[in-house]
């Protein structure tokens, strides 16, 4: 590592993280006051748990309502969420909240398939349908949608962050060292175990724009990754009242 | 623009929900709710998408109280701003139906008499909009016409003693657009004739009755709607009221959902739909119609069936009436709207007529001999759609229908 490499490394692993933490925390506060300083709402339903839960899984999580209107529509958008969701949960493993030999009941072949292959598909499965959403975006723009600055960048900075973070899977790594390498981002809460250690150019822009996601998430419509379990939950209880 | 204006927009706006206003924050404007509009579909006006007008929201909100309000202070709502934000509230008939198309199942009803009551505070209601609410202070209803005469359907029916008591266990809400508007006179005197039939302890409220408020939180004036809750629910337990059966659909929404959030109080009565009604009579063996075959469409009414939650018991009823029931491709919680809500009519007539044609064309496709639906503003819609478009269809309210197969009616 040279001195601007590391100098960079210092800045985008060791220092960037706290003011990300930080900005994210005020941005939430910020957002929770907005909500919270707004009148009560009179109109919600009694929450019903059972509701609440099936009409996450089936709205939410599957896109049931536009599953049954719109096929093509559907596919893209379930694959868009469900590659953000398999790449947030491959990088669980970095994370050590699981561990590969997860899949070692199904074979060799298999974990192989799971750790290495499936990320590759995964992470292109992302940046074609982002870029997809972009597309449909523009061309829906101003016939059917009025987007927000909020909806392009949100969209644009993910492109990037996968665009980089696939890089990193395709461009040759630094070097594989004899032991997991650690990247410390803030010392025994948020490490990272590498097995390669990646072109360090792909990785400083992956970590930049990733954490400039995280600190765009309570200003811009990522926000919808936490609240939109909320709303579908009150609908789901809303239908149970009503019978439905 | 007028300083007051702001003010009166800073202060409209701030009254979202905290629900709403999470609505709108998690708003990703995908545009997946348009192609269910009615409304949009009719225009392809871009204004009129129900996104659009999350979009437009978010942004007045945030002019008056964004996070950036408190570092540079607020912006100024511009006149255009004022005028597609009308363009797009009154360009929408309240049918719900993007709730039924939106992933996080916002509801769209809500925010949308929300939109109004800015846009009302914001003295930017579509002129005839501004009409109707004068006529509603000036006659308790909305078709300007004088409270004394809100029985005189009844001289157009065989309907000889329309009873007025002064206490009674059922009270019949018979509503302004049945009361008033001719094509719906028979709906009122079935119902009647059914209470009657079944040997009930019924009454009307005669010139007592007030309109529901409906025209009143549709015109974004939630406020003055209150008036018209605390008359009727006053009324209804002076009265010694034990259950209130109304025919439309509307009414049906303000009086058991509405009234309780406007009152403050659960009132001292239970508010049924008469086909509700209908229902309990016909399966519990209390009333027993011949089954036809006529091939009869049933048309779910928004406010009863998406918004209402009634939608098995129609057509539970309709299949005792006739063994050839059929359906429009999407019904239930998806049924697209007649056009007949919203106040619509009142601001864009060819709009309802054209949206109401689509459901035409599909029933007249399907072979249906008769629509059948069980709220006076749908049938009212269906009735200028047939006179207008010229459809062969029979046009029926469910109630009517039941009360010519049982004979009480003609």
């Amino acid at each position: 590592m040279n001195g601007t490499t590391a100098a960079l490394y210092t800045f985008f692993v060791e220092t960037l993280p706290y003011i990300t933490i930080l900005v994210f925390l005020v941005g939430m506060f910020l957002r929770v006051t907005r909500w919270s300083s707004a009148p009560k709402d009179h109109q919600n339903p009694k929450m019903d748990l059972v509701d609440s839960i099936k009409y996450v899984i089936l709205d939410v999580m599957l896109f049931r309502k536009t599953f049954r209107r719109d096929k093509l529509t559907w596919l893209l958008v379930f694959a868009f969420h469900g590659s953000i969701g398999g790449i947030l949960f491959g990088h669980m493993r970095g994370f050590h909240l699981w561990s590969a030999s997860i899949f070692d009941p199904f074979g060799h072949w298999m974990t192989e398939f799971m750790i290495h292959t499936l990320p590759i598909y995964v992470g292109y499965t992302l940046i074609i349908t982002t870029f997809l959403l972009l597309v449909r975006r523009f061309r829906l723009e101003d016939k059917q949608l009025s987007s927000l600055s909020n909806d392009y960048i949100a969209l644009i900075l993910l492109l990037i962050a996968a665009i980089v973070g696939q890089g990193m899977r395709l461009f040759p790594p630094e070097s594989v060292p004899t032991e997991i390498y650690n990247v410390v981002f803030i010392p025994r809460l948020i490490v990272l175990h590498l097995e390669v250690v990646p072109s360090y150019h792909w990785f400083h822009w992956h970590v930049l724009m990733t954490q400039l996601f995280v600190m765009y998430t309570p200003f811009s419509k990522y926000i919808h990754i936490l609240t939109g379990v909320i709303t579908p939950a009150i609908y789901g209880s809303r239908r149970k009242e009503l019978g439905i | 623009m007028a300083s007051n204006i702001q003010e009166k927009a800073k202060k409209a706006l701030g009254e979202f929900t905290k629900r709403q206003l999470m609505e709108l924050d998690t708003c990703s404007h995908c545009a997946l709710c348009t192609d269910m509009c009615p409304a949009y579909n009719e225009s392809k006006n871009v204004l009129h998408a129900p996104g659009v007008r999350t979009s437009k929201l978010v942004k007045l909100y945030d002019k008056k109280h964004g996070f950036w309000t408190k570092l540079f202070g607020e912006k100024e709502i511009t006149e255009k701003e004022i005028e597609e934000l009308a363009e797009s509230t009154y360009h929408c008939s309240l049918c719900g139906r993007c709730m039924e198309s939106c992933p996080f199942g916002f509801q769209t009803h809500e925010l949308w008499i929300k939109a109004r009551e800015i846009v009302d505070s914001l003295e930017a209601s579509p002129e005839n909009v501004i009409r109707l609410a004068g006529l509603m202070d000036e006659n308790m209803n909305p078709y300007g016409l004088e409270p004394d005469t809100r029985l005189d359907w009844s001289f157009f029916t065989d309907l000889d003693d329309a009873p007025e008591l002064d206490e009674a266990e059922i009270a019949y809400f018979v509503g302004c657009t049945t009361a008033y508007k001719g094509a719906n006179h028979d709906v009122a005197f079935a119902i009647c004739s059914l209470l009657e039939n079944q040997g009930e302890n019924w009454t009307l409220l005669g010139e007592d009755e007030w309109c529901c408020g409906a025209p009143s939180v549709m015109s974004g004036k939630t406020e003055e709607a209150k008036k018209y809750a605390e008359h009727n629910v006053e009324l209804f337990e002076s009265k010694k009221i034990k259950r209130v059966i109304t025919g439309c659909a509307g009414c049906y929404r303000m009086l058991k959902f509405e009234y309780p959030v406007m009152l403050g109080r659960k009132p001292n009565f239970e508010v049924m739909h008469a086909v509700q009604y209908l229902h309990e009579q016909l399966t519990t063996g209390r009333l027993e119609v011949e089954q036809g075959k006529e091939k009869i469409i049933y048309h779910d009414p928004c406010e009863l069936g998406r918004l209402g939650g009634i939608i098995k018991e129609p057509r539970e009823v309709l299949a005792k009436i006739t063994s050839e029931l059929i359906e429009f491709d999407e019904h239930g919680v998806d049924s697209k709207c007649c056009g007949g809500g919203g106040l619509l009519q009142s601001v864009n007539n060819d709009m309802r007529l054209n949206i109401v044609k689509e459901k035409l064309d599909e029933a007249v496709e399907k072979g249906a001999e008769m629509l059948v639906s069980a709220c006076p503003a749908c049938k009212l819609a269906f009735v200028d759609g047939v006179r207008e478009f010229k459809h062969d269809i029979e046009i029926y309210d469910i109630h009517e229908l039941i009360a010519k197969r049982l004979g009480v009616s003609d």
